[in-house]
């Protein structure tokens, strides 16, 4: 005891703290509902937390991290918490690396936080990494999102970090299911088809049992008109009373009425039944359309706090997605409307594979059944 | 508890690894990427297990947690590693608020303390630990230690007589010693210090290291070189791992142009702030092609430490920005903040250069003021105070 009283005195203190002190490096990359983390650990604390020197021999190899990548994973990621509108997110190792920092190597842990909300205003960090083994660790903490960078250090004491993405972001969150929105139409090829099926009728005039092509562009342009505003109008009240949980559809029964909706429209046009009155049925199956977008908002994930611009958002893109398809067809349509080629293989062949096409949709979706691979 | 044995074979192969840009996948299972400060094997090892085990045997004991947390300590002092310091923390946790804390945990909280610079919280916790336990060396000797740290030497010299009775000879006289020589009496505290040590061959080599340096230093203020590497070298000669001995020893061969010595003493110690620092120092004088990247590597390491919002090591990073980074403006204003808690010979000495480089002699004012008032003898110093009067004049 008396030898160490006089160590005491060779206490300097601007020379006592002559090492960097326990630090890792966390970066978020938050765009999206899957965040992408890199979290840099010192061997040195790992070390000490789990054992990595499987051998004894003081030497940290890579073969001897490599055998424990599993272990720091999950050693670490236990010790995480990252919350997108108060919601936690899941978090997953994506990769192993390594790293030298100018304190010695340190393990590079990338990973995945898969957070439920597709979109989200605010995002909470809880951090507890080695604060039971070292109240003077710090986690230091990065957020690179759309609206700029923010940092903290989080210790013991301040173990959470709270970051509201505001203003900023709701630009991009309209943005963001703007675009899901036309992404969903484009791969949609039921919806696509609904409205071809109603589409390829649009230049030509029914004539008793057969059909023979428009005068003019007026009345093929009106027609289209008609025919997609109404279903425009429909699909966007069914799309909003069930994005607010007005009304809930099991969905099964939605995708059923959906194939359904296809095969009759298409068979419409081999077997014409209705003509001027298209923007009618266009209608009539735009509400059970709407029931469809429904499902996909749904799995995106609605921001509780921005529900009304993710709605809008989706639906202008749905509109942009289709207003695309619409003004690359009608011209095509129009010009080609009186030949042999459109009227047996667009309209006649085209239908007939539609009706096909659906009418394998319906059993699959009915009897819940695999016939196709997609 | 036995000295902590030397582990200088033992340490790192610190030699500055080159900072990698991105991090990437070793090809190699066989590439080694870090070596451990110690081994399983050795001694330091097995005592701090058995300490470590005696805690998680009894959770609630104080005196096992005090030990491990004082085991760290030490470790620190004698690594320059920080993180000893959080471990020691740690083993003291369940006595965070100190009330019913006993004495042994008051003495390892109050070092804890003044490590975060709350010299206040730590003379308080070490008087509360005097107060109950009258023998306690440690509290005596650390609140001595600190009120040199502060320039308060009337207080420092009433602890060190507080050990006369408590403590050996050799660390009362070494005590003593030690304020005597900050305040204008070098001379005969060397002579005094010198004679005691000799008197007491039986003393620990720890303490006799200390009072190696101590003495080392004197002779070094005094204009002896001779006797100052005699020092030194018989406090070298313990095989004692002493981070401050040896930053106290480079600081001396550089200040006597005898740097290509630093490069031996120093070249597995670059884990160490304070050492790379001096390493540094040494490569620059040398012109040594790996000079830019020490100076790099410290440069980083301060960023890295204001990144925590903490600036512990303000009189290192201020002799980094005079002589490595050759910013006077931005290491005055450093060593200026450092002045505020840390009034050693070595704070005075950065400020007082930094103020004279940035031809600012109006920013040394406390640090003058301090030279007059304690009567340090120290040429340098000296030599440094009469051109920074002659350029405010």
């Amino acid at each position: 005891m008396k030898a160490l009283g006089a160590l005491l005195l060779a206490l300097a203190t601007g020379l006592v703290h002559a090492h960097k002190p326990s630090d890792s490096y966390l970066t978020l990359h938050a765009d999206g509902a899957t965040l992408s983390g890199q979290w840099d650990i010192a061997l040195r604390d790992l070390e000490f937390a789990i054992g990595l020197d499987a051998n004894g021999d003081g030497a940290i190899t890579w073969g001897e991290l490599r055998a424990r990548h599993a272990d720091v994973a999950a050693y670490a990621l236990a010790r995480l918490t990252v919350k997108a509108d108060d919601r936690p997110c899941r978090l997953a190792p994506a990769a192993h690396l390594v790293d030298e920092h100018s304190d010695g190597a340190y393990a590079v842990l990338r990973f995945e936080a898969r957070c439920e909300a597709r979109s989200y205003r605010a995002l909470a960090i809880e951090y507890r990494l080695f604060f039971d083994l070292d109240p003077t660790h710090r986690g230091l903490l990065r957020i690179e999102h759309p609206g700029g960078t923010a940092a903290g250090v989080l210790g013991p004491d301040r173990p959470r970090f709270g970051l509201q993405l505001g203003a900023v972001s709701r630009l991009a969150q309209f943005l963001d299911y703007g675009r899901e929105g036309v992404w969903h139409i484009w791969i949609g090829f039921d919806h696509v088809l609904f409205l071809l099926s109603l589409l390829l009728p649009a230049v030509l005039a029914a004539s008793g049992r057969a059909w023979r092509p428009v005068a003019g562009f007026g009345p093929a342009f009106w027609d289209v008109f008609k025919v997609v505003t109404s279903f425009t109008v429909a699909h966007s009240i069914t799309l909003s009373i069930a994005a607010l949980g007005v009304v809930e559809l099991p969905s099964r029964l939605v995708e059923s009425a959906i194939a359904l909706s296809v095969t009759l429209a298409a068979l419409n046009n081999l077997w014409p039944l209705v003509y001027r009155r298209r923007w009618v049925v266009a209608f009539g199956f735009g509400l059970v359309h709407g029931f469809g977008f429904a499902s996909v908002l749904a799995d995106l994930g609605l921001p509780q706090d921005a529900l009304l611009v993710a709605l809008v958002g989706f639906n202008l893109g749905v509109e942009v997605g289709q207003l695309a398809i619409v003004s690359a067809f009608l011209p095509l349509a129009y010009a080609l409307r009186a030949t042999w080629f459109y009227r047996r293989v667009v309209f006649a062949g085209g239908s007939a594979a539609i009706v096909l096409l659906a009418g394998v949709w319906l059993v699959e979706r009915a009897l819940d059944l695999k016939l196709l691979t997609s | 508890m036995t000295r902590l044995r030397p582990l200088l074979a033992l340490l790192l192969a610190g030699n500055v690894a080159a900072v990698a840009a991105a991090p990437y996948a070793p090809k190699d299972d066989a590439a080694v990427l870090e070596r451990l400060p110690s081994r399983p094997g050795d001694p330091v090892a097995a005592e701090l297990r058995a300490l470590r085990a005696a805690v998680a045997a009894g959770p609630g004991d104080a005196a096992a947690a005090a030990r491990l947390a004082r085991a760290y300590f030490d470790l620190a002092l004698a690594q320059g590693d920080a993180r000893y310091v959080g471990y020691a923390e740690a083993a003291l946790r369940p006595w965070r608020d100190s009330s019913g804390a006993p004495t042994e945990v008051l003495v390892v909280q109050g070092l804890l303390r003044q490590y975060r610079h709350d010299f206040e919280g730590a003379l308080g916790l070490l008087a509360r630990a005097a107060a109950r336990d009258p023998g306690s060396v440690a509290a005596r000797a650390w609140s001595a230690a600190i009120h040199m740290v502060r320039a308060d030497y009337a207080r420092a010299r009433q602890e060190c007589e507080a050990l006369v009775p408590i403590a050996s000879e050799l660390l009362a006289a070494g005590c003593a010693a030690y304020v005597d020589a900050t305040t204008g009496r070098a001379g005969a505290a060397y002579q005094r210090l010198a004679a005691e040590l000799a008197r007491h061959p039986e003393a620990s080599p720890g303490l006799k290291l200390w009072v190696q340096t101590r003495l080392a230093e004197m002779a070094g203020r005094l204009g002896d070189a001779a006797g100052a590497e005699r020092h030194f070298r018989a406090a070298l000669g313990f095989g004692l791992e002493d981070n401050f001995l040896l930053a106290a020893y480079a600081d001396f061969l550089l200040e006597h142009a005898r740097a290509a010595e630093v490069l031996p003493l120093l070249k597995e110690r670059a884990r160490s702030d304070t050492l790379l620092l001096r390493l540094a120092l040494a490569a620059k004088a040398l012109e040594l092609p790996e000079a830019p990247q020490h100076i790099r590597v410290l440069g980083e390491r301060f960023a890295a430490a204001a990144l925590r919002g903490e600036r512990l090591h303000m009189g290192e990073e201020a002799r980094y920005l005079l002589d490595l980074r050759g910013d006077a403006r931005g290491a005055l204003a450093v060593a200026a903040e450092n002045w505020k808690s840390q009034r050693e010979p070595r704070d005075a000495a950065v400020l007082l250069e930094a103020a004279l480089a940035a031809r600012e002699p109006q920013a040394a004012a406390p640090a003058l003021e301090w030279l007059e008032a304690s009567g340090l003898e120290h040429p340098r110093l000296r030599r440094v105070a009469t051109e920074l009067k002659a350029l405010a004049r």
